[in-house]
C-alpha cells in the first residue's frame, strides 16, 4: 500500500473506533437526566417498564442505520481495491450520522410525548433573550484568521508544485470554506441566554477552527502519518472530555418548551418549505424538521453540497 | 484561539430583553418598549449596536416583520438609527416625537388609574422611586 492509501485505511479504522464510542454516548442520551426523562420529555413514572422500553429499543435500532449504509459500501471499496474512496465514505458518513441522530431524537421525543407528565409540556410564558449582537466576527480570533489566510495563500503560491497537485489543494480549500459556512450557521443558531448554550456554541466553533487549522497544516507540509494519528487521537480525547462536561451541565439544566409564536407546526411542510418571513433555517413541523428554502443559509448549504459532489467527480 | 469555558448559570449579559406571551401588548410593542426601557436605564448607551432583526426574530422564534416593526417604531421615536448594511445603533436617550405636555398628560392618566385602583399616595411614590432606579 502507498502512503496515502495506508493513511486512509488507518483513518477509516480510527473512524470506527470513534463511532463506537459515539454510539455508546448517544445510547445513554435518552436517560441522561435520569429515569424520569426521555431526552427532553418529562415522562410518567414506570415509563421505561412499558412503552419507554420499546421506544428506547427503536431509538437504539435507528442508531444502526449509518452502519447499514457504511458496511456494504466499505465491503465494495475493499473488494474493488479503490481504498482512497474510504476518505469520501468517512465524509459522507459524518453527514449521515448527524442527520440520522437529529431526525431520530426528534422522532423519539414526539413518540414519547403521549407518555409525558401532564402539563409538563406546557410552553413557558416568558422568553428572555440577549440584545448583544452575535456576528461571525464576534466569535473569530483576528490573529488566528490572519495567520490562517497568510499561511494558506503562501502554501498555494510557494509549496503548491511540491505537493500532490491542484486537486488536493482544491479539496482542502473547499473543506475550509465548508467549515467557515458551518461557523456562520452555528453563530446564527437560535439560543437562549444560558451560559451552557453559549458554551456549546463556542465548543462547536472551536472544533471548526481546529479542523481549519489542520487543513491548513496539511496544505503547508506533508506531515508524517504517525504525526497525524497522534494529532487525531489527542484531539479526539480533548473533544470527548469537553463533550462530557457539556453533557453533564446540560443534564442539570431543566429543559423548557418554548412557545411556538411562529406557528411552525402549521407553516412547516416536511421536508422542505418556503417561508420568507420565518428567520429560522430549520422549522419544526408536525412531522419533523423542515428546511426553510427561503433562508439564504439553506441555499448556500445546498450549493455547497452540490459543489462538493461535483468536486468529488472532478477529483 | 478562544477557550471553551463551561458554566451552567444564566449569562451575566446586562442587556437582556424579556417577552411575556401572556402580556396583552403585541410582541413588536413589547420588544420596542423593552428596548426603550434599556435605553432609558442606560444599559444601552448611545452608539451601542443592536442585534440584527434576523437574530432577534430567530432567538424569539417570531416573524421577521414583527421585529422589523419594533425597530421601525424605535426609529420613528428617534431612539435608534437603522443603517442599511451595518445594522441598527442606539441614537439618543431622548425621544423627539412627543411634547412634554403630552407626556405629562400620560403620566397624569397613569397616576389617576393607580389612585382609582386603591393605591395610596405613599405606595405610588414608592413604586415611582423603584421604577426610576
Amino acid at each position: 500500500m502507498t502512503d496515502p492509501v495506508r493513511a486512509t485505511v488507518i483513518f477509516y479504522a480510527l473512524f470506527w473506533a470513534i463511532r463506537l464510542n459515539g454510539c455508546v454516548r448517544r445510547g445513554r442520551q435518552p436517560r441522561l437526566r435520569g429515569t424520569d426523562w426521555f431526552f427532553n420529555v418529562h415522562v410518567q413514572p414506570g415509563f421505561y417498564d412499558g412503552a419507554g422500553k420499546r421506544l428506547l429499543r427503536w431509538y437504539w435500532m435507528r442508531m444502526m442505520i449509518p452502519f447499514a449504509v457504511d458496511i456494504p459500501i466499505a465491503i465494495w471499496i475493499f473488494a474493488s481495491g479503490r481504498l482512497l474512496l474510504l476518505g469520501w465514505l468517512i465524509i459522507g458518513l459524518c453527514a449521515v450520522i448527524h442527520a440520522n441522530h437529529l431526525i431520530s431524537v426528534d422522532l423519539a421525543e414526539r413518540q414519547a410525548r403521549p407518555f409525558a407528565v401532564p402539563d409538563a409540556e406546557q410552553p413557558v410564558a416568558s422568553i428572555t433573550l440577549s440584545l448583544t449582537p452575535r456576528r461571525l466576527r464576534d466569535y473569530s480570533n483576528l490573529k488566528f484568521e490572519v495567520v490562517l489566510i497568510v499561511t494558506t495563500v503562501c502554501a498555494l503560491v510557494f509549496a503548491h508544485d511540491q505537493r500532490a497537485g491542484w486537486k488536493a489543494a482544491a479539496f482542502l480549500i473547499y473543506m475550509h470554506a465548508g467549515f467557515v459556512y458551518a461557523k456562520y450557521a452555528i453563530v446564527a443558531w437560535r439560543t437562549d441566554h444560558t451560559e451552557v448554550h453559549e458554551a456549546r456554541r463556542r465548543f462547536y466553533l472551536a472544533n471548526c477552527d481546529w479542523c481549519r487549522a489542520l487543513l491548513t497544516a496539511q496544505l503547508v507540509a506533508k506531515v508524517n502519518i504517525v504525526v497525524w494519528l497522534v494529532i487525531t487521537v489527542v484531539s479526539t480525547v480533548i473533544v470527548e472530555i469537553k463533550r462530557k462536561q457539556l453533557a453533564r451541565l446540560s443534564a442539570r439544566v431543566q429543559p423548557v418548551t418554548l412557545p411556538d409564536l411562529l406557528r411552525q407546526s402549521e407553516i412547516a411542510r416536511w421536508p422542505v418549505c418556503y417561508q420568507p418571513s420565518a428567520p429560522l433555517l430549520m422549522l419544526k413541523g408536525a412531522r419533523g424538521y423542515s428546511i426553510n428554502l427561503a433562508n439564504a443559509r439553506a441555499l448556500v448549504g445546498i450549493a455547497y453540497v452540490t459543489g462538493f459532489v461535483l468536486l468529488g467527480n472532478v477529483l | 484561539m478562544y477557550g471553551v469555558r463551561i458554566h451552567h448559570t444564566l449569562s451575566t449579559d446586562p442587556v437582556l430583553l424579556t417577552i411575556d406571551t401572556t402580556d396583552p401588548r403585541p410582541i413588536y410593542q413589547q420588544v420596542a418598549d423593552g428596548i426603550k426601557e434599556l435605553i432609558a436605564r442606560g444599559k444601552l448607551a448611545e452608539g451601542s449596536p443592536l442585534p440584527p432583526v434576523r437574530q432577534v426574530a430567530a432567538d424569539l422564534g417570531v416573524n421577521l416583520n414583527t421585529i422589523a416593526a419594533a425597530y421601525r417604531a424605535l426609529q420613528d421615536d428617534g431612539l435608534i438609527v437603522i443603517k442599511h448594511g451595518s445594522g441598527a445603533v442606539v441614537a439618543s436617550r431622548t425621544t423627539t416625537e412627543r411634547s412634554p405636555d403630552e407626556l405629562l398628560r400620560q403620566l397624569r392618566t397613569a397616576l389617576t388609574e393607580l389612585v382609582l385602583a386603591g393605591f395610596s399616595a405613599r405606595k405610588i411614590l414608592t413604586i415611582v422611586a423603584r421604577e426610576l432606579k
